[in-house]
């Protein structure tokens, strides 16, 4: 990621919020019952403030080094994978695993997709996508034994 | 040497055949990011209960072995470290790919991971009682220390500006502070939040970090996720033995600390890898772009972290102390065994005790062919899967992955959350790498710290403490030099430069 020397505005702003995370990081040490808990944190803390600052006022000084900022690219797309992702996470206790796999892959299959839907594809993508789910499902399931959301729903 | 009747005890049909099944079961399960190389040896382990203890060894052991490895294809193809041993391997694995070249960085990895686990094995079997003392020599102040010495790489992480780099350090210690701190048992930094309470899982916070972000970019555009070039290239595996040969000293020396660091009860693949980065990137020879896809980066991650295999059997068998996670769940396997772990292991079970090395050494060994062969098949998928499949699959295996960790719902969220925003922060100039070795470093450097803090308040001595030893000593002397070796460098070649120009 090649960065310039120019004026980073962005970098300036995060380093500020950091300040503000920092500060919050200290507020909260305050309320520990040990002083062992707090040492560490508060050490950290002050690193944060006095690294995100230093930024601050090189920053001022027209020092600023950018990075790599936003490239080229569909916003949209962006925002839904997350969406999407964290949509699905959090249905996954309600609906169960494969009730939320099963939409969550298909989503981002729609949301991923720059080709043009022909028969093929739309015949062979969604059994592709239900074999990896049931796939994994299988395999974490069955021979991992890890246990996975059945869905409250679905409870009796 | 161990005797050749020990060799042709592990060179039975059923011990080979274990070998084999260990390393590629352990090199598909670590390849899927957020199934660690312990949890592949502790899912199998109950497999190895009927079995005679020495194949159950090499079972455990190729199994192992085959995990740490396979953490390099998600690492190298996808930018998410399969195991976190495996983290420093995205450094240049991942952008070596990006230019076309994944089908090399994966020989080169194979070939690194083959060497490294050679002579980590080879140490196991000729000098494990005497390497064994370096674990009773480390104390709470020592892993302190070698935890500092692992942050100094944050200086040559940062992609700009140090000041982001420290920044981004500090912010990943802060994060591993979260949930109830270990030492004292406060519940720390969840301002009320029951997802928080659990404190961040360290794997699936690499994932979110590094897949998570790769993601973002990939549904965003077409075009293909890694450079492809037409036509087979074969396994360029003599292209990749030229240049380990070229990089012999890296490929070695990095052996070499993966071995020891594999040593110390809880240090792990991960540290023994970023340390070895570090190294090889600080003895970099001019033209070698370390970050930018760099060979030698590889090399030195994989050779180290396969090096810890055979490290961390030496305590494990010698004074029955792990010395890596997944070293204890096999040390609980070798007590249901029946086998008594301690110094006269190695005299009164040596039969047992050398067959299992010599079935490692195979393993290893098994691993050129099987690994090879796996990640060009792993590999060509990468490259054939369209956008529309390959996203959604890769974001699919990136939850059930972090949910498998602790079956927590919360660390998912976690995942996904922490891979946003490092998204966001990342766009100005506050990498990942930072974060991750900050929340790595932040649980050993903390207990080696209050531990430390704690002993040298009660002996009334906290400077003879942390400065008076001497194995802290040259950590701090190498962290030190490490720190400050690029900048002397740079000012003794332009005061070297300015003499030549006047």
């Amino acid at each position: 990621m090649p960065t310039e020397p120019r004026s980073d505005t962005g970098g300036a702003v995060v380093s500020a919020i950091l300040i503000g995370v920092a500060c919050l990081v200290i507020w909260d040490s305050m309320s520990y019952m040990d002083k062992d808990s707090a040492v560490f944190p508060r050490t950290f803390a002050g690193v944060l403030i006095v690294a995100s600052a230093a930024y601050i006022v090189k920053w001022l000084l027209g020092r600023g080094e950018a990075g790599p900022g936003a490239d080229t690219g569909s916003l949209p797309r962006r925002v839904l994978l997350v969406g999407i992702m964290l949509g699905g996470t959090m249905a996954m206790p309600w609906i169960g695993f494969i009730g939320a796999a099963l939409p969550v892959f298909a989503a981002l299959t729609l949301v991923a997709m720059y080709d043009p839907w022909t028969r093929f594809r739309v015949l062979v993508y969604p059994l592709i996508g239900i074999a990896i789910v049931l796939g994994f499902f299988y395999l974490f399931r069955e021979v991992l034994q890890v246990p996975l959301p059945t869905g409250d729903l679905f409870d009796s | 040497m161990a005797g050749l009747e020990h060799l042709l005890a592990a060179l039975t049909p059923i011990n080979l055949a274990f070998a084999l099944f260990g390393v590629v079961a352990g090199t598909v399960i670590g390849a899927i990011p957020g199934l660690t190389a312990t949890m592949s040896v502790a899912v199998l382990v109950p497999l190895t209960f009927a079995m005679p203890t020495s194949s159950a060894l090499i079972l455990m052991g190729a199994i192992y072995t085959g995990a740490i490895y396979g953490g390099a294809y998600s690492a190298i193809l996808l930018n998410t470290p399969g195991t976190p041993s495996a983290i420093a391997t995205t450094f240049d694995g991942y952008p070596l790919a990006k230019k076309g070249d994944g089908d090399y960085a994966i020989t080169i990895a194979c070939l690194a991971s083959v060497i490294g686990g050679l002579v980590g094995a080879l140490a196991l079997m000729t000098l494990a009682p005497p390497l064994s003392q370096v674990a009773l020599a480390f104390g709470s102040v020592e892993y302190f220390w070698l935890a500092i010495f692992g942050l100094s790489l944050i200086a040559a992480l940062s992609e700009g500006s140090l000041l982001k780099g420290v920044a981004g350090g500090a912010l990943g210690l802060l994060l591993s502070c979260i949930g109830v701190a270990e030492v004292a048992g406060d519940v720390r930094l969840t301002f009320g939040l029951q997802t928080l309470l659990s404190g961040i899982q360290i794997v699936a916070a690499l994932i979110g970090l590094y897949s998570i972000p790769v993601l973002i970019d990939l549904v965003a555009q077409p075009g293909h996720h890694l450079q492809v070039d037409s036509g087979s290239r074969g396994f360029r595996l003599g292209e990749a033995v030229r240049y380990l040969w070229g990089d012999k000293i890296n490929t070695i020396r990095s052996a070499v600390i993966g071995t020891v660091v594999g040593i110390l009860p809880g240090a792990g693949g991960s540290i023994a890898s970023l340390v070895s980065y570090s190294e090889a990137r600080r003895t970099a020879k001019p033209g070698q772009a370390y970050g930018k896809g760099e060979p030698g980066g590889i090399i030195a991650s994989e050779s180290a972290n396969n090096a810890t295999v055979g490290g961390g059997f030496i305590p494990t068998l010698v004074l029955g102390i792990p010395g890596t996670p997944p070293d204890a769940v096999i040390l609980g396997a070798l007590l249901v065994q029946g086998v008594r772990t301690g110094p006269s292991l190695f005299t009164n079970q040596g039969e047992i005790v050398y067959t299992f090395i010599w079935g490692l050494i195979l393993a290893t060994i098994l691993m050129l062919p099987t690994g090879l062969f796996i990640g060009r098949y792993a590999y060509r998928t990468i490259i054939t899967l369209p956008k529309a499949l390959l996203v959604p699959a890769i974001a699919f295996m990136t939850i059930i992955g972090s949910y498998a960790i602790r079956n927590n719902i919360s660390d998912v969220i976690i995942m996904i959350v922490l891979g946003g925003l490092g998204w966001i922060i990342g766009r100005f100039g506050f990498t990942a790498s930072p974060i991750v070795l900050g929340l790595i470093l932040g649980p050993i450097a903390e207990s080696g710290f209050v531990q430390a803090w704690t002993i040298g308040t009660a002996t009334d001595d906290r400077f003879g403490m942390f400065f008076g030893r001497p194995i802290s000593i040259a950590i701090i002397v190498f962290t030190l030099f490490t720190l400050l070796s690029p900048l002397v460098l740079a000012r003794l070649q332009k005061i070297k430069e300015q003499a030549h120009a006047d």
